[in-house]
């Protein structure tokens, strides 16, 4: 396949993606709830996002690919858009292609042991179905993976071409390490003004940076919140969500702090009011639970409101709701680099815990259960989180030692016909019923 | 295993890389000296013998059941760290003084937490290694191999000085220089060493003290230089992959006809094909240059994947190979994707290749010897 | 020239008997513990068939399959890989891309010009899309392998199989079953997820027309179907039992070796 022909499929592909978040934009709009105005706003942030993506293809303007936690306030201040090499398994996992394209990556070889968060892309790559940026950001961890995915990349004959800076957190989290980060990223951002034309306006690097320490302190507000009993949110809205929000799309956008405080006036509400994740549907909260993974995303409509209708189970806090803050001094270029290094080594989710020694399996698991009053912890055991299921014996420790039970299920959060829904339902509900929650 | 070699040091070869503990062991412990056990190739062992310690690869050979470590793993985790925790969780390294550990991927990584928890090692650390191979991650290295450096000395009360180092680099590069010559005669037309055979004399390289194997070593050679070859095969193979010790694996494959008669693997050339630099002035310098760049790198190296492919290329031609066998650890995602790439790039050279997935301890011969056998015969039906 | 192919498999024996360029013996029987006594008694038949009396008149055995490397009388074995591609492509030359499903395991092989074999995969050490597979459902249908094959009982909509492990989906079946669902569409489930799975495979290999399916499943009709669909070809249908592919492959093998060795000699 030449650059041409790869150009035309993927962009094809890419508003096929946009058009799937159009629909989705449309469903939510039938929502009457301000949670609902919510999903619709996030939808339209990332629509637009798309959009401008599909704008830079389409009039040949310089954008680039990204992972994600690799400080996407530095980009956002070089007013460089970008996309997720992992968006689709990520936000699109629900689109009707998805299984197909697994099965694709089966036929090249890459099967169920290898992250199908990894091979999707990888088979997105090798058949042209991924927009050729103007420059590639990559990370090197918090899996195998990706630098696998990476490695495929510039292995590919027609990204061949594409520069490539691909992070290299260290493995260790002490200030030494912080500032090794912090070169990282400067080294990155020198990439970045080489390879697209954009330079890095310390002044603007600092309005993004406060814009993004507003952002984050209204989430921490929020998180706050959402330690009431009951809990005013659920799975439904401001756990992946906010992520996605602030460090996918909108990184240190006011847009992003606005959603954040529409989100904890939404939340508020409902804590003055004492309701729960979902009380005009008619379902008490009697389990509050600590989901410790991203979302299962290819069939989380399947299985969530299930959680909720079938055990009054609420997802109190998941891992990619749960972003400790750290504040950015707005000082000096210095500053910054290091502060988002921290943040972004330290702070950012699955990197915080995946990326380095095992002791922040237990760290959050203490911390979680203990401000959240949760009843159990889920850990999915998702298919390519390798690292995290060599730890299982360490968190089930932690577990006991706190007195909450513990469910490992053994899962690929994209693809359900790996582990079938019935029988993680059968795995959950006999968790719940063996532990005596329900 | 039936072998044809008659040498007191191959002997001894495969009797210390049979089991896990040895008598080699017992002799340097009873002399009052202590032992540290190390993962992966890319921690820099020259820094144990510099301080005098026992440099010991860990492996789980022998090991029957995961049973024990069951409860820190689950079962999509490698085989490997598996058995190789369940045999520490049995008794069987109670004979360490301490081990290091370093986040070569994302298995053995996890092994450093889950040891800490449950096994009582007096020193146990942990190296960050970089994922890319450029002049940042050589200095970070540096830093890295600088920090173990001063843990050793305190904890173990030893001085570990740049004299020392030096000596230990230069041992350790005689050592490569002698491993290299065996591979010499896995050139031959009829060489005197098959590949299961050659493999223990590696492993052993990482099972006993440096200065012993050398000596050991230099007397294989010299019972090898004495030996008549064999050219009872059909076609040559290569190895390409990486945690792999088990001269069974190796039997089974040349019990087809496919003598292996060279490889990139952790336990093979990638040990020793290249020395470190002794030019330089600095030899925790040499040491991080050698770890991060100048050696061949495993996929877990970000970035080198044309140098590893030319590696392998280059290999091939030398040891003038028919076909390529590229194995893995079942779960092993970065062997899965480099394979991948591997073999798209040698179809362009026209170079034959078989992807063998395992389990660390050898199981169902029945499919690996089918799959041999049908790669040997695809590599014939080519010639003919 | 009279000469023999054994294919001795997990689940079958297969003998195969070629004079003079002729098929004139082959036979299929169960396997017993011992490969050897099914390699006997698979053999004897088809020398019976060929009108022979004894294995002693064979000019040269060629054995393949699992037991190939326990039986006395073979003088060479091969692996199953190679002797299914010639077998099925001295059946018919048009062949490039042979699956074979067997009671073990199953393979995609591409296949030259010439009848060697070119690449190949094959499954892992699981029993997903093997015959074993093909059993443990049976069981749990109660149905029986022809009820499994017959194109009269594969359902319209089939159900989604998700494990392809054999032991998960035998449960998962079960509880379809005990669900009330239609039990033609289970079964054309069954076989979907199977030829999904082979689809998956044989791309990794690459399709190249014309296909044909040999081992034992390639019986099952229901199978067939559904591959073709899902590799979106239509199927070559071999002109003989395509179960003993691999034991004619063989016999195939050892008249060639053996005509070598006469020129070497003469």
């Amino acid at each position: 396949m030449d650059v041409q022909a790869v150009k035309t499929q993927s962009l094809a592909r890419y508003k096929e993606e946009r058009d799937w978040f159009a629909l989705l934009a449309e469903a939510a709009k039938q929502m009457p709830t301000s949670e609902g105005e919510l999903q619709v706003k996030l939808l339209e942030i990332l629509l637009d996002s798309k959009q401008t993506v599909v704008d830079c293809v389409e009039n040949d303007k310089p954008f680039i690919g990204g992972y994600f936690c690799n400080a996407p306030e530095l980009f956002h201040a070089m007013d460089l858009p970008w996309f997720m090499l992992m968006e689709t398994p990520f936000l699109a996992a629900s689109a009707p292609y998805l299984l197909n394209d697994i099965e694709g990556a089966e036929e090249m070889g890459m099967g169920t042991d290898l992250c199908t968060a990894i091979r999707l892309p990888i088979y997105y790559i090798e058949n042209g179905l991924m927009p050729v940026p103007t420059a590639l950001l990559g990370l090197l961890y918090p899996c195998d993976g990706a630098p696998m995915l990476h490695q495929v990349i510039e292995h590919n004959k027609v990204w061949k071409d594409v520069p490539i800076y691909a992070c290299d957190p260290p493995y260790t989290s002490d200030e030494r390490a912080v500032q090794y980060f912090a070169e990282e990223l400067s080294r990155m951002v020198e990439f970045l003004e080489k390879h697209t034309g954009k330079t890095l306006d310390v002044d603007r690097l600092k309005q993004v940076c406060e814009e993004s320490n507003r952002t984050y302190s209204l989430w921490q507000d929020y998180n706050e919140l959402r330690r009431s009993v009951p809990s005013p949110h659920g799975w439904a809205i401001g756990g992946a969500q906010a992520f996605a929000i602030s460090q996918c799309f909108v990184a240190g956008d006011p847009r992003c702090s606005a959603w954040f405080e529409q989100l904890c006036k939404c939340a508020e509400e409902r804590v003055a009011a004492g309701k729960g994740a979902s009380d005009q549907e008619g379902w008490k909260e009697k389990i509050r639970l600590f989901w410790f993974d991203i979302m299962p995303y290819g069939w989380i409509f399947e299985y969530m409101p299930w959680l909720e209708s079938e055990w009054g189970a609420t997802i109190v806090m998941d891992m990619f709701g749960n972003f400790p803050y750290t504040l950015i001094d707005t000082s000096s270029r210095e500053t910054m680099l290091h502060d988002l290094a921290k943040r972004n080594l330290l702070d950012a989710p699955m990197i915080r815990q995946a990326r380095g020694t095992a002791e922040n399996f237990s760290n959050d698991i203490r911390r979680i259960v203990t401000d959240y009053k949760i009843d159990c912890v889920i850990w999915p055991g998702h298919m390519g989180h390798k690292d995290g299921s060599a730890t299982i014996g360490i968190m089930r420790d932690t577990c006991r030692e706190l007195g909450v039970p513990f469910l490992h299920i053994g899962l690929d959060l994209f693809d359900k016909r790996y582990t079938s829904i019935d029988e993680v339902k059968d795995k959950t509900s006999d968790f719940f019923r063996g532990m005596g929650l329900a | 295993m039936e072998t044809r070699i008659d040498s007191e040091a191959f002997d001894r070869f495969r009797e210390v890389t049979s089991s896990i503990g040895n008598s080699e062991i017992e002799a340097w412990k009873q002399a009052g000296g202590k032992v540290v056990g190390y993962f992966c190739s890319t921690v820099p062992e020259e820094l144990f013998t510099a301080a005098g310690l026992y440099p010991f690869r860990m492996r789980g050979t022998g090991s029957t059941s995961t049973e024990l470590s069951d409860g820190c793993f689950s079962n999509i985790n490698c085989s490997y760290p598996r058995h190789t925790m369940n045999q520490a969780l049995l008794g069987e390294y109670d004979f360490l003084d301490g081990l290091v550990c370093i986040n070569s991927c994302d298995h053995v990584r996890r092994i450093y937490d889950n040891w800490t928890v449950r096994l009582d090692t007096p020193f146990v650390k942990v190296m960050s290694l970089p994922r890319k191979i450029g002049p940042p991650q050589i200095d970070w290295y540096y830093e890295e191999i600088n920090l173990l450096r001063s843990d050793i000395q305190e904890h173990f009360g030893v001085e570990i000085t740049d004299e020392d180092l030096w000596k230990a680099i230069k041992l350790h590069n005689e050592v490569r220089a002698l491993q290299k010559k065996v591979y010499e005669y896995r050139k031959l037309d009829a060489p005197p060493i098959s590949g299961a055979e050659a493999l223990p004399v590696m492993v052993a390289g990482t099972a006993m003290p440096k200065e012993r194997y050398k000596i050991l070593l230099q007397q294989f050679l010299g019972d090898l230089e004495k030996l008549e070859g064999s050219s009872d095969y059909r076609v040559r193979l290569m190895i390409v992959g990486g945690e792999l010790d088990d001269p069974e694996f190796m039997q089974v494959i040349e019990e087809q006809g496919g003598l292996v008669v060279t490889d990139s693997t952790c336990f093979g050339t990638r040990l020793m094909w290249r020395p470190i630099d002794e030019s330089v002035a600095d030899p925790v310098r040499a040491l991080a240059s050698y770890y991060i760049y100048d050696r061949p790198s495993c996929p877990r190296m970000y970035g080198d994947q044309s140098r590893r492919i030319d590696y392998t290329k280059e290999l091939a031609k030398e040891f003038r190979v028919d076909g390529i066998i590229g194995e893995r650890l079942i779960f092993c995602d970065q062997w899965l994707v480099e394979h991948y790439m591997t073999n798209a790039d040698l179809k362009e050279d026209g170079i034959p290749f078989l992807q063998l997935d395992r389990e660390y301890i050898l199981s169902g011969k029945g499919q690996l010897r089918t799959r041999v056998q049908a790669f040997i015969e695809t590599i014939e039906g080519m010639r003919s | 020239m009279i000469v023999g192919g054994l294919d001795i498999g997990s689940a079958t024996g297969k003998a195969v008997v070629i004079k003079d360029g002729n098929v004139v013996g082959a036979s299929v029987l169960c396997s017993t513990a011992r490969p050897v006594e099914t390699a006997d008694l698979v053999m004897n038949e088809a020398i019976r068939q060929a009108g022979l009396s004894s294995i002693d008149h064979l000019d040269k055995v060629v054995c393949t399959g699992y037991g190939r490397l326990s039986i006395p009388f073979a003088e060479e074995n091969l692996s199953e890989i190679s002797c299914h591609a010639r077998g099925a492509h001295w059946l018919v030359p048009s062949i490039r891309t042979v699956v074979d499903i067997g009671g073990q395991d199953c393979k995609v092989i591409s296949v030259s010009e010439k009848g060697t074999v070119l690449d190949f995969k094959m499954n892992d050490r699981c029993a997903a899309g093997t015959g074993r597979f093909f059993e443990a459902m049976a069981r749990a249908l109660c149905c029986g392998l022809d009820g499994i094959s017959s194109l009269d009982n594969q359902g319209d909509e089939p159900c989604t199989i998700s494990n392809q492990c054999s032991v998960f989906a035998e449960s998962e079946v079960v509880t379809l079953v005990n669900e009330g669902i239609d039990l033609a569409n289970i079964i054309a489930g069954i076989n979907l997820s199977v030829a999904s799975r082979l689809s998956s495979m044989a791309r990794r290999v690459g399709i190249v027309n014309e296909v044909t399916l040999t081992g034992g499943c390639s019986k099952n009709e229901g199978l067939a179907q559904a591959l073709a669909k899902k590799l979106g070809i239509e199927l070559r249908q071999l002109p003989q039992d395509p179960q003993i592919a691999g034991a004619l492959g063989a016999a195939i093998f050892a008249g060639e070796r053996l005509e070598a060795s006469d020129d070497g000699t003469s």
